[in-house]
């Protein structure tokens, strides 16, 4: 006990290690969190002390938040927040049957400036033993028995094959080299950490090669999460939407989309490995301002002269101008040399002497210096700008494609994803999806909010 | 007298591994910390990572769905040795020598050559999938690195006319290895990184994996392969500080202090690649392997043979 109680005091100097599982309206607290001292969000549950559910969940989703719970290691606690304080869940589309908070015990906050605090107590009182760790929340049993049959019983012929365990067994195929190796099936998502928040994969693999890629579910690669309730669009959200059907100050919307920007390529940046300048790229988001756009100019000179990311990008996840052209637009579309850009539909950029960023070459190293160029120009159109506002045309230039058309962008690039991925290794995938900035709560009901902002 | 001299050795090995790990940690912090642009502070650095150790003890050691749990806890085990076992090939000073074989590079060749072993087994036995890719990954850039560290480490006991390192050392008193064959350490050092799957060669442990072959992994075998992997890169920056740097030699201060500076001078540029240079795709890292490190590799043993064979005249 005096062993444990000298660690736990030890303990209690470090951040507290969260999981972050992201539902809808979370999307203007949880890139953030990785700014704060106080929290380490890691990558695998594995690491974790605290499971971090934020914004609204459908049932798919709290599901599997259930199952990453679960292989916490205890102790382990779960924190929860939400818009408007009610629970973190929503109801699946039917409306009728509301879905079982699976969390027993979880701590809840109202106000997102308190999350970072909250973890700190609730992984202190966990490590030095005055609070119980959160229990199981699923059954621990086999998702289905074992089955008796064939020669080893596993259901197949042979060795391979048969569905033990509700499993399929990995199957043998000829692989790009001529040999038979194992193909196993697996599903990702929806909280893998390189991912967008939501997306789910059923994915063939041989050795790291994906062979098959497929969309399990509507409801699973699009969770329904908006319907819930009054939709309720955040920030970032809330101003483009807003753009539809008012004029906003050409400024904001700049700012906001060079934010994005800056985010997503955070983001990206971690995943490639580049972790700590990923964080200096985050703070910039938060801290930049139109005036002072050298930050921004510098930080795009230092990804133009880092030859590590050029070589992990260059000819990767390649959008050919045919598929980019059925995109319904954006900066992967841009990309791969189709110059649309709802802004150019707009009199007041056409003043201020818009023209769209566009490259020709289409693969992920393009999509970064699309979307580095937009950061850049997005701070000098906002510095340039002044008061002038944009037109209200029934379209706006949303940092992932445009808003009021028939289709979102992410909602297309979602389905472009089998074809895209399939023939790739593993990283190269991760590297193909991260560049393509796919926003799931927009792939899920972008069409019917861009509606309803129209109606009101 | 030669029984203390063992233990001395014994007790020093461990020592180094410790204070060794304990600086990369450190200086993992510190880098990390100014790239990311926040004020960097050396004394919260240097109890961060006890605090990161004692909540991580904390943490029961859970398992998945059928693992197979007996290569599971050996692999962390088995990556801690094989380092150690290499450490102990080094000389820290003369006579200093843990592992004192009459090929001393061949040992550290063929522990470096089973770590394979332990990342493949981190990564397979705990029957997920993820893990599993970062172990196949590993197996498949495998010879890559393997390779140029093998030619380079027997370019350098060319000149020594010996495969124990104590004699590699003492053939450097006029000129550095790192000086004879220019190509040695850059490509010792990449084929290190390889090695210790550390910062652009991170591969199986990568962030597209969300971790990779220990992303399964809690509690205090999270520990312990942490720390093993800190003592690859300490037992690859104490060999190359010894074959390539002149090991021990150097004026005034004693031979185990200028060893201590050059592996410490190998280790930092080693632990920093992590925060600039970012992970290489596994296959164009082959290719490149093959098509240029490899042969790289093979011109510098060719380089040194020539000095060699002009040397014996």
């Amino acid at each position: 006990m005096g062993v444990k109680a000298a660690l736990a005091r030890l303990a209690a100097g470090a951040p507290a290690r969260c999981f972050a599982v992201v539902g809808a309206e979370a999307d203007e607290i949880a890139p953030w969190l990785r700014l704060d001292p106080e929290l380490a969000i890691v990558d695998s549950p594995r690491a974790a002390d605290v499971l971090l559910v934020l914004g609204r969940l459908d049932d798919e989703m709290l599901r599997a938040a259930a199952g990453v719970h679960d292989a916490m290691p205890p102790p382990r606690g779960v924190l929860s927040w939400s818009p408007r304080g009610e629970r973190p869940v929503s109801w699946p589309p039917g409306g009728e049957r509301p879905v079982s908070w699976p969390f027993t015990d979880d701590v809840r906050v109202d106000d997102p400036a308190q999350i970072p605090a909250a973890c700190r107590r609730l992984r202190d009182e966990l490590l030095s033993g005055r609070r119980a760790s959160s229990p199981d929340t699923l059954p621990d049993i086999d998702p289905a028995p074992w089955r008796g049959v064939g020669p080893f019983g596993q259901g197949g012929a042979g060795m391979t094959g048969g569905v033990p365990y509700g499993r399929p067994l990995a199957a043998r195929a000829d692989d790009r080299d001529g040999l038979k190796l194992d193909q196993i099936l697996v599903r990702v998502g929806p909280y893998l950490p390189p991912f967008p928040s939501g997306l789910v994969l059923d994915v063939k693999i041989q050795g790291d090669v994906i062979q098959e890629v497929s969309i399990p579910t509507p409801a699973a690669v699009a969770p329904d999460l908006m319907s819930a309730g009054a939709p309720s669009l955040t920030g970032e959200r809330a101003l483009f939407n807003a753009a539809l059907t008012q004029p906003v100050p050409v400024a904001d919307i700049e700012v906001a989309r060079a934010r994005h920007h800056l985010v997503w390529l955070a983001e990206a940046l971690r995943v490639s490995g580049l972790e700590a300048y990923g964080r200096r790229v985050l703070k910039l988001a938060r801290t930049m301002r139109p005036e002072a756009a050298e930050p921004v100019d510098d930080l795009s000179r230092w990804l133009r002269r880092n030859m590590s990311l050029r070589w992990g990008t260059r000819g990767v996840g390649m959008v050919s101008a045919s598929r980019a052209a059925a995109l319904p637009g954006g900066p992967v579309a841009r990309a791969a040399g189709d110059g649309r850009d709802a802004r150019s539909l707009d009199p007041a950029y056409g003043r201020l002497g818009f023209t769209p960023v566009v490259l020709e070459v289409g693969d992920a190293l393009a999509r970064w210096r699309v979307r580095i160029d937009e950061a850049q120009q997005a701070l000098a159109l906002a510095q340039r700008a002044g008061q002038s506002l944009t037109t209200p045309i029934g379209l706006v230039e949303g940092p992932c494609g445009p808003i009021g058309g028939d289709r979102s962008t992410s909602a297309a690039l979602v389905t472009m994803l089998p074809e895209l991925l399939v023939g790739m290794e593993w990283g190269d995938a991760v590297t193909t999806v991260v560049s393509l900035d796919i926003d799931m709560a927009e792939a899920a009901l972008p069409h019917d909010a861009a509606v309803a902002g129209r109606a009101s | 007298m030669n029984a203390l001299r063992v233990v001395i050795a014994v007790l020093s090995v461990g020592t180094v591994s410790v204070a060794g790990i304990y600086l990369a940690a450190w200086v993992d912090l510190l880098v990390g910390r100014a790239v990311a642009g926040l004020e960097v502070r050396p004394l919260d650095a240097l109890i961060a990572p006890l605090r990161w150790g004692a909540a991580t003890a904390l943490k029961a050691r859970t398992t998945t769905e059928r693992p197979d749990a007996e290569t599971w806890a050996l692999a962390p085990a088995l990556l801690a040795a094989l380092a150690a076992v290499g450490l102990a090939a080094v000389p820290l000073a003369p006579g200093l020598l843990a592992a004192d074989v009459a090929n001393g590079i061949v040992l550290f060749g063929a522990a470096m050559a089973l770590v394979v072993v332990a990342v493949f087994l981190q990564g397979w036995s705990p029957n997920s999938p993820l893990p599993m890719i970062g172990g196949y990954r590993f197996i498949a850039e495998g010879l890559s690195y393997e390779i140029p560290l093998a030619v380079v480490l027997i370019a350098a006991a060319l000149p020594a006319r010996s495969l124990a390192i104590a004699p590699i050392v003492t053939s450097q008193e006029h000129l550095w290895n790192i000086v004879r064959q220019p190509l040695g350490l850059p490509l010792y050092l990449m084929a290190g990184l390889g090695l210790a799957f550390w910062g652009p060669l991170a591969l199986p442990g990568g962030q597209d994996l969300a971790g990779g072959s220990s992303l399964e992994t809690s509690g205090v075998s999270r520990i312990l392969w942490r720390l093993a992997q800190l003592l690859v890169l300490v037992a690859v920056a104490a060999m190359g500080a010894a074959v390539f740097l002149g090991g021990w030699l150097g004026p005034l201060f004693p031979g185990a202090a200028w060893m201590i500076v050059k592996t410490v001078i190998l280790l930092v540029p080693l632990i920093a690649t992590r925060h600039f240079v970012a992970r290489v795709p596994t296959e164009r890292y082959v290719v490149v392997s093959w098509a240029i490190l490899i042969p790289l590799s093979l011109l510098d043993v060719f380089i040194a043979g020539i000095q060699a064979l002009v040397a014996a005249r």
